[in-house]
């Protein structure tokens, strides 16, 4: 199953078609970023508090 | 002070009360919005403004809810960069409806009560929002026991994003500072729940054209935000309202908080379309859609998206366009959306048509595509990402994991689910949920996802970077970040529309309702180069004696 996750985190992303990077009205653009290893993602997962959720309280918003 | 009425004839300002000169800056408007003869279609010859205000959920070790409030403006007041402190309310009024009354007071969610702690004492106003005017022309303040990010006012999608990115770093270091001071953890999410059935909201604001009809605006938009969460929604594990423990996960933080279609109120009873009538522009000219039914995205792409297609829609409103097709229940409409993962389920529109959500929207879709092709990079860049979410969403949800925060989040936590053998009702799982959401990289889950190259991204981080302290060139958000950067000391109160200030011991009022047209980069151009107050005013006078000669 660790393989399955790190297959999803590392699969190919399709690319959006080339456009000029920066906000001069090209409409948005999908700049080249760098793809670090990710596979720290699962122990992210796992170090995550079960009863966080649970703790949660928040007063009400707009 | 006096506000400017809404049926004044222009946007002008009486400053009687103001005691002292009123600078008016007198833009001149090219018309919202033309008819092309040739092809009968709308063209937009103005960049719409827009932004996204979001309120972040905060969590303080060893504090409960009924300190947030305190916390929130700990956090706020721990930013440390150059601000203005005063917020200027001009013309703002949270209880006036744009259908024409002001009811006597908002809805309030009297669970509330519960978190008032007996003994505290009351704050001011001023004290209490601790407002920050930042030099990239966003406002940081406490809202409701929210800290909240109000992005400045953007033209481009691309802005946006950056400067709703910006937000997040900005409020991620105010936490890291907190943390220092307390010796504890602050943790900050961009989500809309706390799983207990309290929301806060992510606003999106459009100023749009005022001849707009307010019931064709509320008819035409309450079907597409009911269901443009299949590609908007961020995504939630459990239900808070009208508990149904079959459902494990749904596509929206939101839809859960829906209550009527249209309404001014925010903070209960809340609507699919929120007629709250602050146009924070010329209230004869304008109006200020302010949608409160959407989820903090998350995904770069998915806040592009959820704007984009939105302004598109605005667009067509503006037109006349008003679709034929119209649910029999909104309401109910975007909870069931919600709450069918597969897609799968049918949309009862009056006249006994049924069609799926994906339908829905390629209603609009399509329209949009006849009337508003090739008017702007953003409307077909919008337009085309909308057909291919579309069509990806009836082929297999799992190919818009990518870019769609509910179908990334949904992914994750499957897998998770199933290798550690629990349950979507296991604790465990609302926990990842709201790890999805926590904004700091080394910790939250999206961005785990973003950093292994998982999800799309519309902005460079340096384009992020430069947002935290760069206002948009091309709308008015440059000019209040230019005062509050070089100006702050002289500064009384700065707001949307406008910045009081001292001059020459005078009290000054710049009106900034008028700058909402194309012309406003080219006033920006030339207040680049000022380096006093003088030479700012001086700009500002010889544009109103090119504005309107004797």
């Amino acid at each position: 199953m660790i393989t399955k996750l790190e297959e999803r985190i590392t699969r190919p992303v399709p690319t959006a078609p080339e456009r000029k990077p920066g906000g001069d009205g090209d409409g948005p653009a999908k700049p080249n970023v760098d793809r670090p290893d990710s596979s720290d993602l699962l122990k992210r997962m796992k170090r995550v508090d079960p009863d966080a959720a649970r703790r949660y309280r928040q007063r009400s918003g707009q | 002070m006096t506000c400017v009425g809404r049926d004044a004839a222009a946007a002008s300002l009486d400053v009687t009360n103001f005691g002292a000169e009123s600078i008016q800056v007198r833009a001149e408007h090219n018309r919202l919005l033309h008819t092309s003869p040739s092809r009968g279609t709308l063209l937009s010859i103005m960049a719409r403004l827009f932004g996204i205000e979001t309120e972040y959920g905060i969590a303080v070790e060893g504090k409960g809810a009924g300190d947030l409030i305190q916390e929130s403006i700990a956090l706020v007041r721990s930013y440390r960069g150059r601000f203005a402190d005063r917020w200027n309310y001009r013309g703002e009024d949270s209880r006036r409806d744009m259908r024409g009354f002001t009811v006597e007071r908002l809805s309030t969610n009297p669970d509330d009560a519960q978190f008032d702690l007996a003994g505290t004492p009351k704050m001011g106003h001023a004290e209490e929002r601790s407002d920050r005017v930042l030099p990239n022309g966003a406002r940081l303040y406490n809202d409701h026991g929210h800290p909240e990010y109000a992005t400045p006012e953007c033209c481009t999608l691309q802005d946006l994003v950056a400067h709703d990115r910006a937000g997040e770093r900005i409020l991620l270091e105010c936490a890291e500072r907190r943390a220092e001071e307390i010796k504890g953890e602050v943790h900050l999410y961009k989500n809309n729940t706390d799983y207990h059935g309290a929301s806060y909201g992510t606003h999106e604001c459009y100023l749009m054209n005022r001849e707009a009809p307010t019931d064709t605006l509320i008819r035409a938009l309450a079907p597409f935000l009911a269901t443009r969460q299949i590609f908007a929604g961020a995504g939630k594990v459990g239900v808070e309202v009208d508990r149904r423990p079959e459902v494990g996960f749904q596509l929206s933080q939101r839809a859960d908080f829906m209550s009527v279609v249209a309404s001014v109120d925010t903070l209960h009873n809340r609507p699919l379309v929120n007629t709250r009538d602050e146009p924070h522009a010329s209230p004869t000219k304008y109006r200020r859609l302010h949608v409160i039914a959407g989820d903090a995205n998350m995904s770069e792409w998915a806040t592009a998206m959820k704007v984009g297609t939105t302004e598109l829609t605005v667009r067509l409103i503006e037109d006349g366009f008003c679709p034929k097709v119209y649910p029999k229940d909104p309401v109910a409409l975007a909870k069931s959306v919600s709450r069918e993962p597969s897609l799968g389920g049918c949309i009862e529109v009056e006249g006994g048509q049924r069609l799926s959500a994906i339908e829905l929207q390629r209603v609009y879709a399509a329209e949009a595509r006849v009337r508003l092709a090739g008017s702007s990079a953003d409307a077909d860049w919008t337009l085309d990402e909308w057909d291919r979410v579309l069509d990806d969403l009836e082929t297999d949800w799992t190919l818009v994991a990518d870019r769609v925060d509910w179908a990334a989040k949904r992914m994750l936590l499957e897998q998770f689910m199933k290798a550690e053998s629990l349950t979507w009702q296991s604790p465990m799982m609302q926990s990842l949920d709201l790890a999805y959401h926590d904004i700091d990289p080394s910790a939250g889950l999206y961005y785990g996802l973003e950093q292994s190259g998982g999800m799309r991204r519309i902005v460079t981080d340096e384009a992020v970077a430069s947002a935290r302290t760069c206002p948009p060139q091309n709308t008015r958000a440059f000019l209040r970040g230019l005062f509050v950067r070089q100006f702050a000391e002289e500064i009384h109160s700065v707001g949307w529309n406008g910045i009081s200030f001292r001059y020459e011991g005078e009290d000054w009022l710049f009106d900034m309702n008028p700058l909402v047209g194309e012309d406003v980069a080219a006033l920006n151009e030339k207040f680049a180069g000022v380096e006093t107050l003088a030479d700012a005013v001086r700009v500002i006078r010889s544009r109103r004696a090119q504005a309107s000669p004797a």
